[in-house]
């Protein structure tokens, strides 16, 4: 059982940076009932900004700004960590507007669309950072590591898994206990009757994209200091999250957050034992459940089926 | 909409331009700057997304994971040229087995899901499939994939395959052949339960059609037809690698044949396919962010006329043959 310690406690860190991936993905789907293929690339998207905003080693060429270069690491950091996200919900509030075509005719035109749209940033990020490998750089107080018993850990993934775990419970709050939660999970069980009640569903929509993206961007920033950052980091992440969602079951919160952590603990454990065929087990993971499962683990039924 | 049963002909308008343009093509190709390799590809991929569009604008059921069928095709090809024999009917036999075993095998998981259950089941079995071939390097020679499988010397009546246009008719006779066979498919009953299918799956259990079964031989079919175009694809290509299997590529045959018009067309994904690999070449040359404008293309396509250039099309000519309403629009159902 010792020597398994470590991959559990692994597992258990990267369920939690699983479970970041999908929540924005979930409030979107929990909502709306669109399949937001385009989260993968909103989280690339939201890594480049807060790259160019932390700015260590890059865009140093403009002289106007050149007050905001000297200040300390951490500040240019946070700074990232508040407006990448808003930035990409600008985005998201573009994609939400396209996606408004879509609604009442197949849910499948959605999904195509937020595909294309999956295409298009990414594409967009390549002409502009170009396909290399970059870094996020990170404030020294949370990067490198230290020695406990006789294992190494990583102060960078404790700081992510934290975040990830802080990120999971304000979210939670916000649908629990705000009156904005409550018309959120009354959008998502009777669109028709929260209209008729005199909420502006359309503008809850939009705030709800705008949201699930920042929360993309969010997850972005936190995970590709671990993951690294390419124009093609999207489709790595956006299958996970709709596999987490789906696995979890469609709508439900604490789903997935306990799918997350189950494709945390299931990576994490293949990954221990036979390396190279860790990503494919949540594949396997996902084909396992909805065999036995058919709406996941706490799914109830939905417009998505038909 | 897809043409109603009964009412086929064997020859249309669209199908004499279709074998016309298939045949003629390396007879104009590189005066217009265009080449015979590229009319190879094309011609594979018309078969792909032919046979694709059964599952996606026939059956309704998208598929995000269709290159795994492709690649499975291609390294069965492949593998059987290596290790068995250099024949070609060996290897696009062993590949149309390879495939439809493994379509076979997924449809069991699939054939009672609908909507993004069955869109997400297809996402992972695509990837693992794609996975294993990465992987799995003692077999399919992981991320570079098999290399050097040479073309048969003489194949059928000897013909000189290393010459692409000889090549190029051989191919295109096969998907010539292959398409008559798809059109006579979906004009047959069989062809009309799939779309019954499509239309009210719960109507179609009523009226007593096996929906389960339905649905599983359209999957396998699709996959085997798939695996026949990756076999053609390694004798082509001379090789067989992962890249095919990726989710990136499987999401473009379904942007290929969305943009064609394949929920309203049969001759929509072959549109859709000459248009990809036209933009590919054309805008390929200008840019490297081409694909950044295709996918605005396709979201274009999404947001205004989501039944692609094919749907735009039927709409000119009713414009301007307004009066007598055509067959075809009789028959004509409300978008899917």
């Amino acid at each position: 059982m010792d020597f398994l310690l470590p991959h559990i406690l692994n597992g258990l860190a990267l369920g939690l940076l699983f479970a970041l991936i999908a929540l924005g993905f979930t409030l979107i789907v929990g909502v709306m009932e669109v399949i937001n293929l385009a989260h993968g690339s909103l989280f690339a998207f939201g890594a480049y900004v807060a790259m160019v905003i932390i700015a260590e080693g890059h865009g140093e060429g403009i002289s106007a700004l050149s007050w905001y270069y000297e200040l300390p690491l951490w500040t240019r950091y946070l700074s990232a960590l508040v407006i990448a996200p808003i930035v990409v919900a600008l985005l998201g509030f573009g994609l939400e507007f396209c996606l408004r075509r879509t609604y009442g005719k197949k849910k499948e035109y959605g999904l195509l669309l937020t595909f294309g749209a999956a295409l298009v940033i990414e594409e967009s990020i390549r002409l502009v950072w170009g396909s290399a490998e970059q870094t996020l750089t990170v404030p020294s107080a949370i990067s490198g590591a230290f020695i406990a018993g006789d294992m190494i850990y990583s102060i960078y993934r404790i700081y992510a898994a934290l975040f990830a775990a802080a990120a999971i419970g304000l979210v939670w709050l916000f649908l629990e206990k705000t009156p904005y939660g409550a018309m959120v999970k009354a959008g998502a069980h009777d669109g028709e009757m929260v209209r008729a009640l005199g909420i502006n569903l359309s503008r809850l929509q939009l705030l709800i994209f705008g949201l699930g993206s920042a929360l993309a961007a969010l997850a972005g920033i936190i995970l590709t200091p671990i993951w690294g950052l390419r124009p093609h980091v999207g489709v790595d992440v956006v299958i996970p999250a709709f596999l987490i969602v789906v696995l979890g079951g469609i709508g439900s919160f604490w789903g997935a957050v306990i799918g997350g952590l189950l494709v945390g603990m299931t990576v994490a454990m293949t990954g221990a034992f036979a390396s190279d065929w860790s990503i494919m087990s949540m594949y396997l993971l996902l084909i396992v459940v909805l065999t036995l499962r058919a709406r996941g683990l706490f799914g109830k039924k939905t417009a998505l089926e038909s | 909409m897809l043409n109603a049963p009964g009412k086929a002909r064997m020859v249309t308008p669209q199908m004499a331009a279709f074998f016309a343009l298939l045949f003629s093509y390396p007879l104009w190709s590189n005066s217009v700057g265009l080449y015979d390799y590229l009319g190879l590809e094309i011609a594979i991929f018309i078969l792909y997304a032919l046979g694709f569009n059964l599952l996606l604008g026939y059956a309704g059921l998208p598929s995000f994971g269709h290159g795994a069928f492709l690649g499975i095709g291609a390294y069965a090809y492949g593998l059987s040229q290596i290790h068995i024999a250099q024949s070609l009917p060996l290897g696009l036999l062993a590949a149309v087995i390879a495939s439809a075993a493994a379509g076979g095998f997924v449809a069991l998981f699939l054939a009672h899901r609908r909507g993004i259950y069955f869109a997400l089941l297809t996402i992972a079995f695509g990837q693992v499939f794609w996975f294993t071939a990465m992987k799995w390097h003692s077999v399919t020679g992981g991320e570079d994939g098999l290399l050097n499988v040479l073309r048969p010397r003489t194949a059928l009546m000897s013909l000189d395959l290393s010459s692409n246009v000889t090549l190029y008719y051989l191919v295109a006779a096969i998907v010539a052949v292959s398409t008559l066979l798809l059109w006579r498919f979906v004009h047959s009953p069989f062809g009309a339960a799939i779309q019954a299918v499509r239309m009210n799956e719960t109507r179609a259990r009523f009226v007593g059609y096996r929906v389960w079964f339905l649905k599983w031989c359209v999957f396998t079919l699709s996959a085997a037809i798939a695996g026949f175009a990756g076999g053609l694809f390694c004798l082509t290509q001379e090789s067989a690698y992962p890249d095919v299997m990726s989710l990136h590529a499987s999401g473009l045959v379904v942007m290929m044949t969305l943009i064609g018009g394949g929920f309203v067309s049969f001759w929509g994904p072959v549109v859709g396919v000459i248009v990809y690999f036209l933009a590919r070449d054309l805008l390929g040359a200008h840019t490297d962010a081409w694909l950044l404008w295709y996918g605005l293309l396709f979201m274009g396509v999404m947001l205004f006329e989501p039944e692609g250039i094919a749907g735009a099309w039927g709409r000119l000519v009713r414009h301007f043959s307004s009066g007598a309403p055509t067959a075809a629009e009789t028959h004509r159902e409300p978008a899917a």
